[in-house]
């Protein structure tokens, strides 16, 4: 097996043990039992059942995920097993910001939108690599620790070459987080609006 | 120092070096160089008409489709197609045969790529076999690529990539090519690859999803994909066909799924492939059918295209002086009046090899229920019907 094909299963099965850790309450289990539940499930997505396992099942459908993915989704699992949070909400909500404006930029022009493509960027542009730093210079600043590491593991894993692609996109960003960070972008703007009509009527 | 210190200044010394990694790997990227056109060197073709064909051996399939084919040792050419229960099935594979020109006899076929063996070596799901197309990379090793998809129809495809040391006897497992940052899908092949003169290999591609649009991609030599250049966009072309002239030169041709007139689309570049023209519609029919190119040993260009605007029931050939400027249709292959046909009237996805000694072969699907081979020379081209 190739490096490429490990670490893309790895990360697939990251996510299926996160979707696990998500609709398990495993706090509130007792630690054994949160230790059984978890090795079960990592059973259940690495040990082929039929041809392939779980993980190359996602695989087919999902490709790679990218390091914004698995980080996500390996805070998850430490979330939900021991209540610990990796990544405060200040971080996750400007994450869910840049991911959003990323999205809305890169997927629309890639999909044929235009003649321009910003996914062909990633294969090596000086003003994609200048714009990235900047973002990261101002996630710095803003003390956002938790998006710098993100872009950090990202660029490792692309000098790296561990994924099949060799697009510093790839590595960044994939439409599963992309949905998810809309997602929760979206529900976060309706409880404050909702907040604050509930104060207006109060 | 305090922990708080270190976050802030070590995440700053780490961020410094993986973007001075970065800068440094953009950097020292090689220029991407231009086309390196097939050897045009060939024999003297025969000043006499020659003209053959015959269907190739199917014993298994009930339906076959998108033939392709190369070039190998001894003047010989191994083609490629799909086949199984019907297009799309679980059973679809991609059967590989080999012509020996001396006893113009087609060896029987062979799977070389099968679902269940695709999904095992590229370790996901696969649920269907598509396309196949071949040629060479500029180090000589045969390439075949073919399309897979794990989800959906074909807007789900995603192409992959085996090479052959041996002419095609024995196949390297197969690499997953990323061209969309789409979870990779909704990307086709049926355009045969060509080569760089700084070693990569290109390959013409298009997208079915939401958008219909052709890209050409660059591979480095374990077949990742380095670079790509948009070839059209919006909702209408696909299947490119790129046929380079010389290092900076090409012309490419696609099939059309926009509004009527249904015409061939034509588009250009004269800067080794950087840049391309936007798509113009040729004079030519096209009944949103894939089309077939290539530039023939004296420099014209011969075009395998259905001329018709509605269906795929002609199947003919046309030849341009001026590199794509304007055509002439010189041959009929399939669709003559009174002529037996297959018991289904489609002449489809055709696929144009021009071999060291000039013959010119033409293989297509007929019928939907076998490959055709049509070989002739120059001059049948352009003898009186």
């Amino acid at each position: 097996m190739s490096a490429g094909d490990a670490f893309g299963l790895l990360g697939c099965g990251l996510l299926g043990l996160a979707a696990v850790a998500s609709l398990i309450p495993l706090r509130r289990l007792p630690l054994r039992s949160r230790y059984a539940v978890m090795l079960a499930a990592a059973l259940a997505v690495f040990i082929p059942f039929g041809d392939l396992p779980a993980a190359a099942y996602l695989r087919g459908v999902t490709g790679d995920v990218s390091v914004t993915t698995l980080f996500l989704a390996g805070a998850a699992c430490i979330a939900r097993f021991t209540g610990r949070t990796l990544i405060g909400p200040r971080d996750l909500r400007a994450l869910f910001w840049l991911l959003a404006a990323a999205a809305l930029f890169l997927y629309p022009f890639a999909l044929g939108w235009t003649q321009f493509d910003p996914y062909a960027l990633g294969y090596g542009s000086i003003y994609f690599l200048t714009a990235l730093l900047l973002a990261t210079l101002a996630a710095w600043r803003a003390k956002l620790y938790a998006v710098v590491f993100i872009v950090i593991a990202a660029a490792l894993a692309y000098l790296a070459g561990a994924y099949e692609s060799r697009n510093l996109w790839d590595y960044l960003i994939d439409p599963l987080v992309s949905v998810y960070a809309l997602v929760r972008l979206l529900s976060g703007l309706r409880h404050r609006l909702s907040g604050k009509l509930t104060q207006a009527a109060g | 120092m305090t922990r708080g210190g270190w976050l802030k200044w070590g995440s700053l010394a780490a961020a410094a070096l993986v973007f001075a990694g970065l800068y440094v790997r953009n950097l020292t990227l090689p220029s991407p160089g231009g086309f390196a056109p097939a050897p045009a060197a060939r024999a003297a073709s025969p000043a006499a008409p020659l003209y053959g064909a015959e269907l190739l051996p199917n014993s298994t399939a009930a339906s076959v489709h998108s033939a392709a084919a190369a070039e190998i040792s001894g003047g010989r050419l191994r083609a490629f197609w799909y086949g199984g229960s019907r297009e799309g099935a679980a059973d679809v594979a991609i059967y590989t045969s080999v012509y020996s020109p001396k006893e113009e006899t087609w060896s029987p076929e062979r799977a070389v790529m099968t679902r269940e063996l695709a999904q095992l070596q590229l370790r996901r799901s696969v649920r269907k076999l598509g396309n196949p197309v071949a040629g060479r990379d500029r180090a000589g090793r045969l390439c075949l690529f073919f399309v897979s998809v794990s989800v959906g129809g074909w807007a789900g495809s995603a192409i992959n990539l085996m090479v052959s040391e041996d002419e095609g006897e024995t196949w390297s497992p197969p690499r997953r090519l990323v061209a969309s940052p789409f979870l990779n899908i909704s990307t086709l092949v049926k355009g045969p690859p060509l080569q760089f003169a700084d070693g990569a290999t290109g390959l013409p591609v298009y997208h079915e999803f939401l958008g219909k649009f052709g890209e050409l991609l660059r591979l480095d030599a374990p077949g990742h994909v380095i670079r790509k250049t948009r070839l059209s966009w919006g909702q209408s072309s696909l299947q490119p066909v790129i046929v380079p002239r010389s290092e900076a030169e090409a012309v490419g041709f696609m099939r059309y799924a926009g509004d009527p007139p249904n015409r061939i689309l034509m588009i250009r570049t004269s800067d080794g492939g950087a840049h391309w023209s936007a798509p113009v519609k040729t004079a030519l029919p096209n009944p949103n059918a894939a089309i077939a190119s290539a530039l023939l040993a004296d420099g014209r260009v011969l075009l395998a295209f259905n001329n018709a605007g509605e269906n795929r029931e002609d199947l003919s050939l046309a030849i341009s002086e001026d590199f794509g400027d304007t055509w002439r249709v010189v041959r009929r292959l399939e669709g003559d009046p009174g002529s037996p046909g297959a018991p289904v009237p489609e002449y489809s996805y055709p696929w144009i090899v021009q071999d060291a000694a000039g013959e010119i072969h033409v293989l297509y699907t007929w019928g939907r229920s076998r490959i055709k081979h049509a070989h002739f020379n120059a001059a049948w081209l352009e003898k009186r019907r």
